[in-house]
């Protein structure tokens, strides 16, 4: 029987880690606008005779990473050498992990609640990154240049490479996948997670089953450096497959890199098959042996996953599962939100603000939340205010709008903002309603009479008060007064 | 004097590190023409770094226990700013920016080190005639190999230029030299000398050792360069006894040493066999007791195991000299060009010969078949020389089946030369100390020399060993000595 | 089987190493002479013995995760065959691929 022809997609995710200094040598890992060539040493160099010494704290981030996903700790697990020569590999091969990966197994959900499934998880292990090239051409391409440059500040610094079963399969599945290992990693605050800078790396071995549902021939794409380029580049690799196997053109199993400008998938010619990389067991580096203590205590320091936090937040807090959903894509968020609500703000009232004002800020400023002016106690001050009833909504972001970005306090704020909310009270406010009254006799006169069982004409009249009182006026204390008068 | 008197005498102000260093140049000047045991002199450094050591001992501060000990080490070692070529095209000019940790060690103790010694290519070899620059000479006889790969450092302790030298130990590098030149040589267990700074060859199986013609400088020397590194990974933290104090035991009773009764069907010239026969006497003299220990598959398996895994791991270490960063860089047109004529213009025979072969066990397809049968192998051989060591302190053996060979005598045949080795590279793929002694001289005047090996971290029992052999045969005399200087 | 011309060309190749017409020959004989030495292996028991089972006292050394800036880059760039600025230059990349290479040398 002929089956439709499914999507068959794998991920291979390279993290690079957040230590401060690289995988075998205590040179620094901060090589963005470094000038070039300046975090080396012999032993990132590859110079004759220098040695490598593994970084414990890359240890320790690549097997929380991995008890995160629940994989399967390799307690006793060796580097390897995967030998090939290019410009960006001092010693002519890559420290990495090969027979015996750091971790096997495990899974990270993708989907929502109902629809959610579980993406089961090969291996993860450690290896070392590479230097970086700079082509000469104009265009910066490798073709067209008469002589690259190396910058070794790159080279060393440490990796993980996790590596999914083949069993995504849709680009927006792969998508879900790798934002969902992001936020993994940046809530064990193991990597900044940054696609465009490269911190996160995603190649992707795609195929279509056969029409009996075999296995088809697997492509693998590269160059895809944000969440978008990688749905497009899969969407894209998908319907060139189809078309191609529509024609009769078998697949060729080869690396494709994406062209995000011109939005196609470009064979390279290279053949990736014809790598024959020699791994061996790296004699300088001693067996990587863990103690199970040593993998308790890194159990210990997980703090709690992005996913269980959504789910308390919807579950506790009675927040929506959006709502839930925005609040833990980054750590710093969900803590920013958590502390507001131990300060005694509501839940959804807290949800609403951050989402909305607190994370305009931040993109109008292009800053994160850990510079955030305000700390949850203050806007959950704030925020108080308009649960009491002292605060329209409309002026307390006024004032929060005042308390960023001239960095007041509340006070001084609500002040500048002309809303000292009660400022209009007591017998002021009780003088200006009498005289409002005055004016709007036919109106009080069918309210007396029973004719405004909506309560919309006595919404009218607050209104009115609270427009005299230029807004400075208790809205509660106008009702109340308001009730007063005419219930007399 | 040997190490340890020198060093007496310019702690207690009796003689200067500058006239000990003057004297030690003047010696190499006289006869280094014809033994060509240096490749890089550093002599003007060295005449300042003694100066340095006397102004210690005038400013009374303790320069360290090798005080104005003059030392050679060979050309693999690391020195920042000074010329490390490896015996090799490749690194001919090259200057390393740091030190190896054994050279700093060395200078922390005081010694003075007068210059880089000639070796095979890259530590590949056992007649020094694979350095790319020219061949060592045997100090007993001239047309005759030093050994090698450490020839160059071996020949100069021979000559007394130097009480001490460093070379390094792949597959008998230091002990095979150390016979042909009637020298001591010790090679550590591994794990025991730090090999950072060390350019290696084969990792698992290199370690840094001395030259001496004294047991007491070789344990001199054990006690500066043994120490644990957290610059090497597999520098091992255990702690380390005073190598001095396995010294001056008055007999060897209670110790019990093992004759391999596999070897003895192993054709080994006469002279050596009667060498043997000469040293267990001694120690049997001497109160030791001698027990037959089995080796059944060691030196069949250990030549091609070790074939297989040090040019794998060679390979590998020596694919970073591609002529980007360092090192011999040819013209080139593009990437691929410049690796292929630097590395085929910068490596001598042996080491492409090594390279090859050692690409081609790991490359796909043959991994299984050589690389991890041998390895297999090499697991094999370490439990059979533990099962030995289960009944013996120690094992006396030969260093070499035959006396130093002429020049030119295996260079058409390689496999040839590589037995040479047949009886020190098992203790490499084991791990093991190894230390090799003169024990007399052949008619024709060669050095005829002896290898005690003992288990893991047995250093100790070696050295207690070839005391008392030094206290019978007394200490092996200079070459050259009566002749020339 | 013996190990051919074709195989020294392979495996030069993928050690970037150039041989010549003449070496190829001796090569060949040593290569072929060194794997004939290991058939003896072959007929060694090696039954169940874990090729990695070699004792070793320093498994599981590491480092802490400190930076420490290294002062010897100038002495590095200073000696490189071909800098320019910062950075060690080199020429012309056609392909990394192995094959391509071979391909072009039948």
């Amino acid at each position: 029987m002929r089956k439709p022809r499914t999507p068959v997609i794998g991920l291979e995710i390279h993290v690079q880690m957040k230590t401060e200094s690289k995988l075998f040598c205590a040179c620094s890992t901060d090589y963005i606008g470094a000038v070039p060539n300046t975090n080396v040493c012999p032993v990132c160099l590859g110079l004759p005779g220098a040695l490598p010494v593994v970084n414990r704290k890359a240890v320790e981030y690549a097997v929380r990473t991995a008890l995160a996903l629940g994989a399967r700790i390799g307690l006793s697990t060796r580097f390897h050498r995967k030998n090939y020569f290019y410009p960006d590999l001092p010693k002519a091969y890559q420290i990495s992990q090969y027979d015996v990966p750091l971790a096997e197994g495990g899974r990270l959900p993708v989907g929502e609640e109902e629809k959610r499934k579980w993406i089961p998880i090969t291996r993860l292990h450690l290896e070392e990154d590479a230097g970086k090239l700079v082509h000469s051409a104009r265009d910066g391409r490798l073709g067209n240049s008469e002589y690259s440059l190396v910058d070794y500040n790159r080279g060393g610094v440490p990796l993980m490479e996790i590596v999914t079963e083949p069993e995504l399969s849709t680009p927006s599945e792969a998508r879900d996948f790798v934002s969902r290992l992001r936020q993994l990693v940046r809530f064990l605050g193991v990597s900044d997670g940054d696609m465009e800078k490269g911190s996160l790396r995603v190649d992707a071995n795609v195929s279509l089953t056969d029409p009996q549902g075999g296995l088809g021939t697997k492509v693998e794409i590269k160059n895809m450096n944000s969440l978008r380029s990688l749905e497009r580049a899969l969407e894209f690799e998908i319907a060139r497959q189809e078309e191609c196997l529509e024609r009769g053109e078998p697949i060729r199993q080869e690396t494709r890199h994406w062209d995000d400008g011109k939005g196609l998938t470009r064979g390279i010619r290279g053949k990736e098959e014809a790598h024959d990389y020699r791994y061996f067991p790296d004699p300088d580096l001693p067996p990587l042996v863990l103690s199970e203590a040593f993998v308790e205590e890194q159990r210990r320091l997980l703090p709690e996953l992005p996913w269980d936090l959504k789910e308390r937040f919807v579950l506790q807090l009675g927040l929506s599962s959006e709502d839930a959903s925005t609040l833990t894509e980054l750590p710093g968020i969900a803590r920013y939100f958590e502390g507001c609500v131990r300060e005694g703000a509501s839940p959804n009232r807290a949800a609403n603000w951050i989402r909305t004002e607190v994370m305009r800020f931040l993109n109008e400023k292009k800053t994160s939340i850990e510079n955030f002016p305000l700390s949850p106690e203050k806007l959950s001050r704030l925020l108080a205010r308009i649960d009491k009833g002292q605060l329209s909504t409309t002026l307390a972001k006024t004032v929060f709008e005042r308390m960023v970005t001239e960095n007041l306090d509340e006070d001084e704020a609500l002040e500048k903002a002309g809303a000292i909310a009660g400022k209009v009270s007591g017998d002021n406010l009780r003088e200006m309603v009498k005289k409002v009254l005055e004016k709007e006799g036919p109106t009080v006169e069918e309210i007396k009479s029973g004719r405004d069982s909506k309560g919309k004409k006595r919404s009218f009249l607050c209104g009115l008060v609270m427009r005299e009182s230029k807004g400075q006026a208790d809205p509660a204390e106008v009702a109340k007064v308001l009730e007063d008068i005419l219930d007399r | 004097m040997n190490a340890a008197e020198m060093a007496k005498a310019v702690r207690e102000a009796k003689i200067s590190a500058v006239e000990i260093a003057e004297g030690a140049i003047g010696r190499i000047r006289l006869i280094d023409s014809d033994v060509r045991a240096l490749l890089t002199p550093l002599f003007e450094r060295a005449l300042e770094k003694a100066e340095e050591i006397d102004r210690k001992i005038e400013l009374k501060q303790d320069p360290g226990p090798l005080a104005g000990v003059p030392v050679i080490v060979k050309d693999n070692l690391c020195m920042r700013g000074q010329v490390t070529t490896c015996g090799s095209r490749m690194l001919e000019n090259w200057r390393p920016p740091y030190d190896a940790s054994v050279v700093r060690f060395l200078e922390e103790a005081g010694a003075v080190i007068l210059g880089k010694a000639n070796m095979d290519e890259f530590a590949m070899g056992s007649s020094t005639e694979n350095s790319a620059f020219f061949p060592t000479a045997n100090p007993w006889d001239l047309e005759r190999v030093p050994g090698g790969s450490s020839g160059g450092s071996a020949a100069a302790v021979a000559c007394g230029y130097v009480p001490l030298a460093l070379g390094s130990d792949t597959g008998g590098s230091i002990r095979q030299p150390a016979a042909f030149c009637g020298v001591y040589g010790l090679k550590p267990t591994y794990g025991l000398v730090s090999r950072f700074g060390l350019v290696a060859f084969a990792s698992s199986l290199d370690q840094v050792g001395p030259f001496a013609r004294s047991v007491e400088d070789l344990a001199l020397a054990m006690n500066v360069l043994s120490k644990p590194d957290p610059a090497d990974a597999t520098s091992s933290w255990t702690t380390r006894p005073d190598y001095a104090a396995f010294l001056g035991r008055e007999n060897l009773k209670g110790m019990k040493v093992g004759l391999v009764s596999e070897f003895e069907d192993y054709p080994v010239q006469s002279e050596i066999t009667e060498a043997l026969a000469r040293v267990e006497s001694i120690l049997r003299e001497a109160g030791a007791e001698f027990v037959p220990v089995s080796l059944p598959t060691t030196i069949e398996a250990g030549l091609p195991c070790y074939y297989i895994l040090a040019p794998a791991e060679a390979s590998s270490n020596l694919a970073r000299y591609d002529g980007v960063r360092y090192g011999l860089s040819a013209e080139a047109e593009s990437l691929m060009d410049l690796y292929m004529k630097t590395r085929g213009l910068g490596f001598g025979p042996e080491v492409k010969r090594r390279i090859l072969t050692g690409t081609y066990v790991l490359s796909s397809g043959y991994y299984d078949a050589y690389y991890l049968v041998a390895q297999k192998a090499r697991i094999r051989i370490s439990r059979e020389f533990r099962s030995a060591f289960e009944g013996a302190d120690m094992i006396l053996m030969p260093t070499t089946p035959t006396l130093p060979f002429r020049k030119g005598e295996h260079q058409d045949d390689p496999i040839q030369m590589y037995l040479s080795d047949v009886f020190t590279l098992p203790v490499n793929l084991a791990g093991l100390p190894g230390l090799s002694l003169n024990a007399g001289y052949s008619k024709s005047g060669l050095p005829v020399g002896v290898q005690f090996v003992g288990p893991k971290w047995g250093e100790g029992t070696l050295l207690a060993a070839a005391e008392a052999v030094e206290r019978v045969l007394g200490k092996p005399t200079c070459a050259f000595g009566g002749e020339k200087a | 089987m013996p190990i051919g011309k074709d195989e020294i060309l392979r495996i030069a190749n993928l050690a970037r190493l150039f041989v010549s017409e003449e070496e190829i020959g001796p090569l060949q004989r040593h290569l072929n002479g060194i794997l004939e030495h290991f058939e003896r292996l072959k007929e060694l028991d090696l039954e169940g013995i874990d090729p990695f089972a070699f004792e070793c006292d320093t498994a599981g050394s590491s480092r802490q995760d400190a930076v420490s800036v290294w002062p010897g880059r100038e002495d590095v760039l200073a000696q490189a065959p071909n800098r320019e600025g910062d950075f060690f230059r080199v020429p012309r990349i056609l392909d990394e691929s192995d094959e391509v290479h071979l391909d072009e040398c039948r």
